[in-house]
């Protein structure tokens, strides 16, 4: 069966198109004012990448904090649920996922039937999600992907207490000024955040496999600094931010339940 | 189709009259040559009511609620008591109260009416468990110009290690706590309506325990967003006999809806618990969690027992029998204070104080009793005595079996609740526990 | 010599494991200055208390909300990082809720063969605070001394009491040297000494302090003394933010902290009485911890009377976020203070301090100072 699943995220409106579990296209675009105009688009933009009609799919499902907004969706998945999907899918043997997004992080433990057994979420602050890396790096004038490879060749830990995007800011300002070098001030924003999310992983338990997904997966600094303070390596799957779509689209086809 | 019937509670119109009389009274009372008293919602109230008929109390958390309510009012209030120096994370009640000093407004007024200035009271009568409970009234004097206090302290351990010494402690400073009442007010102080006001207080918590016990019926008879409105009875005045008999007349009419099948919640088909103060502002949480799922939170700890008096019996968590009814016959003043304070020490909401575990132990019964197929627990940052230990009953609760799910708030600052993500939290976790959408 | 102050702090669990070796003793971890040591030095245990490590943690967060101050969940943090594996026991004597709770998730998480929860009470103002504790005290000698296997007689108590005395009149002395225009130590090291003495034997570190007065007879900074400044609130041992606040011109000469005056402050008096009753009665009587002080705020006076004496400039007012019972206080003593003239700056501590802003305020802070001593 053909099916579609949508995730209508604070940043980002993504499109999976599936076929029998084999992904047949994607789109995404920014998350603007006109919510409907960004759906419309991403649908376009994914049709557009597999190259079927789209009456082709036969059932749509939405995730994402806008889910409701999809009004031709056939059912709605919490982001949560659709992650564990996803994940389930991908890897199996995956205990623990770990979603870090633009806005929000969370953790959530699967069992051996990918059904959830207990979530966590990152409480209203951005210290924990790609937000934070953005600000950081706009505090650093660079690029967000040179933060995260500039943060690899750093060799000095520098305590970093971020336990909010605002202070974390002015702490990169003072570290300048104290002429800290940029990829350590790099590695000491991935290590903060890297310890925000570890902190919140560990309230349902970090259990091997670990997966890891969502837009801030594809941070390599950041990627580091977790696997530094897990202990463990992590999956990384190579469209993070799309599996999401990727679980409610599965979802939709009845090949997750 | 609904599931099972409903009916609104016949006993609602009288909960709210009691509510207004308390406020209206404690308000009115000096017109009368009466007395005002502020204390918390723990305190021994049964204490001045020897004082006289005439003697009325306000207690500062109940009333910080209140506020909460009034959204507008409550963040005028808070930021006054900011602008005053009080940091942001202190008791979110206490927050509302002194704001509610500061502006001069009685945070209750007569349906239509204008908030009145705040009635000063005459004196502070409160005990102290929570590392906060005394200073609370510390600030409270501060910002009335200075007024006289007396606290009770009571932090002498769990129940189940109770002590002659632990008793001798507490009972002592009620002694003194008297003289000094009689001191201040210039009364002369009656023991009659002291062991009257104990025998109230032991019959009202043990009704209201009894009660609860009901709501482990399926369907429920009762709902929390309702049971608050029931329980804060007790927190205003446990030792009245209004509110005593009130729970006598309501333990009926719960036991009625029992037999016939009564649900709070016409489409029951998930029950749930939560715990600690809810966000004030958000009740209509749980109408979402009713309508949307069926879902019933049929309590917590926290109001099954704030107010309410249980106590182990054979591995069961049961209503606490009071004193008179197991043929004890209060004699004297000294006696009195004993026996209220054992009954008092016996308080479920004073054990986790502690150690975590006592707390957990008690929810896991309840979670097993009252048939719950989940736990909610609000990680409320306005209160640190009663989200004291609620992470690791969070792990006690899972490690029985039971799927949790936390949300973050503040029972009386509504700007650290976040509605958006706690709905969504909240598909999530039903979701999870499999239960599907009422259309 | 004053600086093996430094040099035991920075080295506390080398010492502990180095001292069971040498002796064979017991060491017990404390929570709260409120645990009577004098009982634990009769049953030859050494007690040490349990502190933070100042560096960010992700361990935590399962077990203590948010909402509690970063020094209970940072002190939890070390037994759950395993770094006092060689504690044979710990205890705590009830305070506040925030450190209550590293004392019970330790108890639940962190394997330790005994624990005790000693119920001190909060109406330290009412006359039946000492017969109460002096019941638990009885109580808790008796299951040290089950512990232990030790008897500990009253010549233990006395021996408990004179040991602990010592070193609070010999660190009393050196507070004393510190009202001098130009004070021999900095706050820093001072800091660094009462710290220390919660962490290592006791009658060394009398030893040590004594040592030092000698040193410090006629020792200078070396350096302006700059604005004098009194330092007060909730647990600090934030010696980074210390060493950052003299390093702008100024100097601490005074201060309020369970890891200065209030720790030390008052002396057991024996006069005839038994011993333990003596020992209630300090710790009933000593300078509270905001949580006990009440229905009158002690505390307040006493601070004004530290900061006169002392001639005390500014106050730097540092609590740990989220610290109630010190919040609670906070607009009294700095309304106090500031009738007396002494301007103040409030500041937050968390596990680790922004320095970078934290040194803005402070340097602005000393300029009003320095502005104000023009005219």
């Amino acid at each position: 069966m053909i099916s579609a699943g949508i995730d209508v995220g604070a940043k980002n409106v993504k499109v999976l198109i599936q076929e029998d579990g084999k992904v047949l296209g994607k789109g995404s675009v920014l998350a603007g004012l006109d919510m409907g105009a960004d759906i419309k688009e991403a649908f376009d933009a994914a049709f557009k990448d597999a190259g079927i009609a789209r009456d082709k799919v036969e059932k749509l499902y939405a995730t994402g904090a806008g889910r409701n907004e999809v009004k031709d969706a056939d059912d709605s998945y919490t982001e949560v649920g659709a992650d564990a999907a996803g994940v389930a899918y991908l890897y199996p043997e995956a205990r623990t996922v770990i979603d870090v997004g633009a806005e929000e992080g969370r953790a959530i433990r699967v069992d051996e039937r990918g059904k959830v057994v207990d979530f966590a979420i990152n409480e209203r602050c951005a210290a924990g999600a790609g937000a934070f890396t953005e600000a950081m790096a706009r505090a650093l004038e660079m690029p967000l992907e040179e933060l995260g490879k500039i943060s690899l060749t750093s060799t000095k830990a520098v305590p970093m207490n971020a336990q909010c995007a605002v202070f974390g800011e002015s702490e990169v300002v003072s570290l300048i000024h104290q002429k800290t070098e940029k990829r350590d001030i790099a590695r000491a924003v991935h290590d903060a955040m890297a310890t925000r999310i570890t902190s919140m992983a560990r309230r349902v338990g970090v259990q091997p496999e670990v997966a890891l997904i969502g837009g801030v997966a594809k941070n390599v600094g950041f990627v580091e600094s977790l696997e530094r303070d897990l202990e463990l390596e992590v999956m990384i799957p190579d469209d993070p931010e799309f599996v999401s779509a990727l679980g409610a689209a599965l979802l939709a086809a009845g090949i997750a339940k | 189709m609904a599931k099972y019937k409903t009916a609104p509670l016949k006993s609602w119109e009288r909960a709210k009259e009691i509510r207004a009389d308390y406020y209206r009274n404690y308000a009115a009372a000096h017109e009368k040559g009466g007395l005002r008293w502020a204390g918390g919602a723990w305190t021994f109230d049964a204490i001045p009511a020897g004082l006289g008929d005439d003697v009325y109390p306000i207690t500062s958390e109940p009333y910080g609620a209140t506020i909460a309510f009034q959204k507008d009012f409550s963040d005028r209030c808070l930021q006054a008591a900011e602008r005053a120096g009080y940091a942001r994370d202190l008791c979110a009640y206490m927050r509302n109260y002194w704001g509610s000093i500061l502006l001069n407004e009685y945070g209750w007024a007569e349906p239509g009416e204008e908030r009145k200035p705040f009635p000063k009271p005459d004196f502070i009568w409160q005990d102290h468990i929570c590392c906060s409970h005394a200073k609370w009234y510390q600030v409270v004097s501060d910002l009335e110009g200075g007024l006289p206090m007396f606290c009770v302290d009571v932090s002498v351990g769990p129940y189940e290690h109770t002590t002659e010494h632990g008793i001798d402690y507490i009972v002592g400073q009620m002694h003194d706590g008297i003289e000094w009442l009689e001191k201040t007010t210039g009364r002369k102080y009656d023991d009659e309506k002291l062991i009257q006001a104990v025998y109230n207080t032991c019959r009202s918590t043990s009704t209201w325990a009894e009660i609860c016990a009901l709501n482990q019926a399926i369907p429920a008879p009762l709902e929390e967003k309702t049971m608050y409105s029931l329980y804060v009875l007790g927190t205003l005045q446990k030792s009245s006999k209004d509110v005593a008999d009130f729970y006598d007349e309501l333990l009926a009419e719960v036991q009625d809806r029992v037999d016939n099948q009564i649900a709070a919640v016409e489409n029951e088909q998930t029950r749930v618990m939560t715990d600690t103060q809810p966000p004030w502002a958000f009740l209509r949480v749980f109408r979402y969690l009713a309508s949307r799922y069926g879902t019933v939170s049929v309590g917590s700890l926290y109001t099954f027992a704030l107010i309410g008096n249980w106590i182990w019996d054979n591995g069961k968590f049961v209503p606490r029998p009071t004193p008179q009814s197991q043929g004890v016959e209060i004699k004297d003043r000294d006696q009195a204070l004993r026996v209220l304070t054992e009954w008092e020490l016996s308080k479920p909401e004073w054990q986790h104080f502690y150690h975590p575990k006592y707390k957990s132990d008690m929810m896991i019964q309840i979670a097993k009793d009252w048939k719950l197929d989940g736990v909610m627990l609000h990680y409320n940052r306005g209160c640190e005595g009663l989200s004291l230990g609620i992470a690791e009953n969070r792990l006690a609760i899972l490690e029985s079996g039971f799927p949790v799910m936390v949300f973050e708030g503040n029972m009386g600052d509504e700007r650290e609740f976040d509605e958006a993500r706690t709905m969504a939290r909240i598909d999530s976790f039903m979701e999870s526990l499999g239960v599907p959408k009422l259309d | 010599m004053i600086d093996t102050f430094q040099e035991r702090y920075e080295n506390r669990h080398e010492y502990a494991k180095q001292w069971k070796d040498k002796t064979g003793g017991k060491v017990l971890g404390y929570f709260c200055t409120y645990v009577p040591e004098e009982i634990c030095i009769a049953a030859g245990v050494l007690p040490v208390r349990i502190l933070g490590s100042h560096e960010p943690q992700d361990v935590t967060e399962p077990h203590i909300f948010a909402m509690y101050c970063p020094f209970c969940r940072d002190c939890l943090a070390q037994g759950l990082e395993g770094k006092y594996d060689y504690l044979d026991g710990i205890s705590i004597a009830q305070s506040c809720l925030h450190i209550r709770q590293a004392y019970t998730s330790w108890e639940l998480h962190v394997p330790t063969d005994w624990s005790y929860y000693l119920p001190m009470p909060h109406h330290v103002q009412s006359p039946r605070a000492v017969p109460y504790l002096l019941a638990e005290y009885e109580k808790f000698k008796k299951a040290l001394e089950d512990w232990t296997g030790n008897k500990i007689t009253d010549d233990d108590l006395k021996r408990g009491i004179e040991t602990v005395n010592k070193d609070r009149q010999l660190m009393k002395q050196v507070y004393e040297l510190r009202k001098r225009e130009d004070p021999p130590l900095s706050g820093l090291e001072s800091m660094y000494m009462v710290v220390s003495s919660q962490l290592i034997d006791k009658g060394e570190h009398a030893r040590i302090v004594e040592d030092s007065l000698k040193e410090l007879e006629d020792r200078t900074l070396g350096r302006p003394v700059g604005q004098r400044l009194i330092i007060l609130g909730s647990e600090n041992d934030d010696h980074e933010f210390i060493k950052m606040v003299e390093s702008c011109g100024s100097t601490f000469v005074i201060d309020d902290h369970c890891t200065g005056t209030r720790y030390f402050w008052d002396q057991v008096s024996l006069n005839g009485e038994d011993p333990l009753t003596a020992i209630a009665k300090r710790y009933v009587n000593r300078v509270p911890c905001p949580t006990k002080d009440w229905p009158v705020r002690t505390r307040v006076p006493h601070i004004v009377s530290l900061a006169k004496d002392w001639d005390a400039s500014g106050a730097v007012i540092l609590q740990q976020k989220f610290c109630d019972p010190h919040e609670l206080d906070i607009p009294a003593i700095k309304s106090a203070l500031e009738e007396e003239g002494l301007a103040t700056l409030f500041l937050e501590l968390d596990v680790t301090v922004p320095i970078g802003q934290f040194k803005t305020r402070v340097e602005a802070f000393l300029e009003i100072l320095d502005e104000e001593d023009l005219f």
